[in-house]
């Protein structure tokens, strides 16, 4: 008797908990606007976890109807994350300034180039030809914007340039 | 004095008076945020070019009089004819001219070496406390960007990087008068040439030095051909090699392919954006 009570209370428990675990699903919809809407309601119902996977997933859909609006709807997104407390003021810039940005966000540094930069050069221009791809995504894919792709690609070609002479330089000087 | 020695002074005197007044006005109008090309470097890439003009005067001669035999050579159909005493004759002849040649280039190019050695030095030393010391990565990328609006494919210039297929002198010429005009130069394209011109003196530098390595080498190996009268696939390979670095290659025109084209209604513009 004891042990059948002990089993309904279990499965009671078990039910009860799996009733209130919210679905995660993420967006569904091919429209962009609506598409938000989802992914803000399962944020906002503790679906925190999946921010990176309804990113992906909105940029995706984006993909699907281009235009220079969605730059727009990307920026309000991340500010209503940051607001929710979601997302630091600083993760929603990277993750706007990472697609939708010709700046890359890889050379955020607070120390010079000869003793920072330098050492790590190989690293900094592999993560910028990374950030590159992302901003091909979003400038490109999403956007529309060839321009800003087109000046990133340029500015990414320069930074390469101008840091092997100046790295060159700084080496020359130790 | 010599007229000419105080031609050449007053010259030289008006021409840093130039450049002096020019680096007052520039600074005037735009207040510069990176000294990278102060009047030193400017003078230096002048040099430079008058340097390898020189040279080049100097060694078109010989290097046409030098085509002029070896073709002379193969029309007589003295390959595979060694033995023939005309075809020793010209062979002997050519060998003459070839170590003319090394004469010269032994002559002028210490005088280039230390020329191109001298800019790439200063240009060193500027690059280290202006880029290097004085900036993170994300203030050099700010002064890239410079606060223009984007360029077009179109309207972005062509890159200056490396042995662009044109004479070393042309090269240097149309770096002074690139260098000399940098008032109309933001800092963005100014950092840009900067590093090209230096990665650039750093090859040629290393060629020069390598060149000059190899002149003594050569020099002794054809004194000794000499006396065999034979045309060695090597010297064919010296002039072919000094001809491409002082006259360029052709076919060395690299171009960047562009990007789709396309455009943009408005720029907007994210309180995100930094």
């Amino acid at each position: 008797m004891k042990m059948t009570s002990l089993l309904v209370v279990c499965a009671t428990f078990v039910l009860a908990s799996c009733a209130s675990e919210p679905s995660c699903e993420g967006p569904q919809s091919r429209n962009l606007s609506t598409a938000v809407d989802q992914a803000k309601s399962s944020l906002a119902n503790g679906c925190t976890a999946y921010f990176d996977s309804y990113y992906d997933t909105l940029l995706r859909t984006a993909e699907g109807d281009p235009k220079p609006e969605n730059k727009r709807v990307f920026s309000e997104f991340l500010v209503w994350a940051a607001d929710e407390g979601l997302l630091s003021q600083r993760q929603a810039k990277e993750y706007y300034n990472r697609y939708f940005n010709v700046k890359f966000m890889t050379l955020v540094s607070d120390y010079n180039n000869c003793s920072h930069t330098c050492p790590r050069r190989d690293r900094v221009l592999l993560d910028m030809e990374r950030e590159l791809s992302d901003k091909e995504r979003g400038l490109l894919k999403v956007s529309l914007d060839n321009d800003g792709y087109y000046r990133a690609d340029e500015l990414f070609k320069e930074v390469e340039l101008v840091l092997e002479a100046t790295c060159t330089a700084c080496a020359a000087g130790r | 004095m010599e007229p000419c020695t105080r031609l050449r002074a007053v010259r030289g005197a008006l021409f840093m008076f130039a450049m002096t007044a020019f680096g007052f006005a520039s600074a005037d109008t735009t207040t510069p945020t990176i000294r990278l090309f102060p009047t030193t470097v400017v003078e230096d890439l002048r040099q430079t070019s008058s340097v390898a003009q020189e040279m080049e005067t100097g060694l078109q001669e010989v290097i046409g009089r030098l085509d002029q035999q070896q073709q002379l050579y193969l029309e007589s159909k003295c390959d595979g004819a060694e033995d023939d005493p005309g075809c020793q004759r010209l062979a002997k002849q050519i060998g003459a001219t070839y170590l003319d040649m090394l004469g010269i280039m032994e002559e002028r190019l210490p005088d280039m070496e230390h020329t191109v050695n001298n800019t790439r030095l200063s240009l060193e030393k500027r690059l280290r406390s202006e880029l290097g010391n004085k900036m993170t990565s994300w203030t050099l990328q700010e002064t890239l960007l410079g606060g223009n609006p984007p360029k077009t494919a179109s309207d972005s210039s062509p890159s200056l990087r490396g042995r662009s297929g044109m004479r070393l002198s042309e090269r240097f010429k149309q770096y002074y008068k690139l260098v000399a005009s940098s008032s109309s130069n933001s800092d963005q394209s100014l950092a840009v040439l900067a590093s090209d011109i230096y990665l650039d003196m750093e090859e040629t530098s290393t060629l020069i030095a390598r060149t000059r390595e190899e002149i003594a080498r050569a020099t002794l190996i054809e004194q000794l051909n000499q006396s065999f009268g034979t045309i060695t696939p090597e010297m064919m390979e010296v002039v072919g090699g000094v001809k491409s670095i002082l006259f360029g290659d052709e076919t060395s025109n690299v171009v960047i392919a562009g990007p789709p084209p396309g455009s943009v209604e408005q720029a907007y513009r994210s309180p995100l954006e930094q």
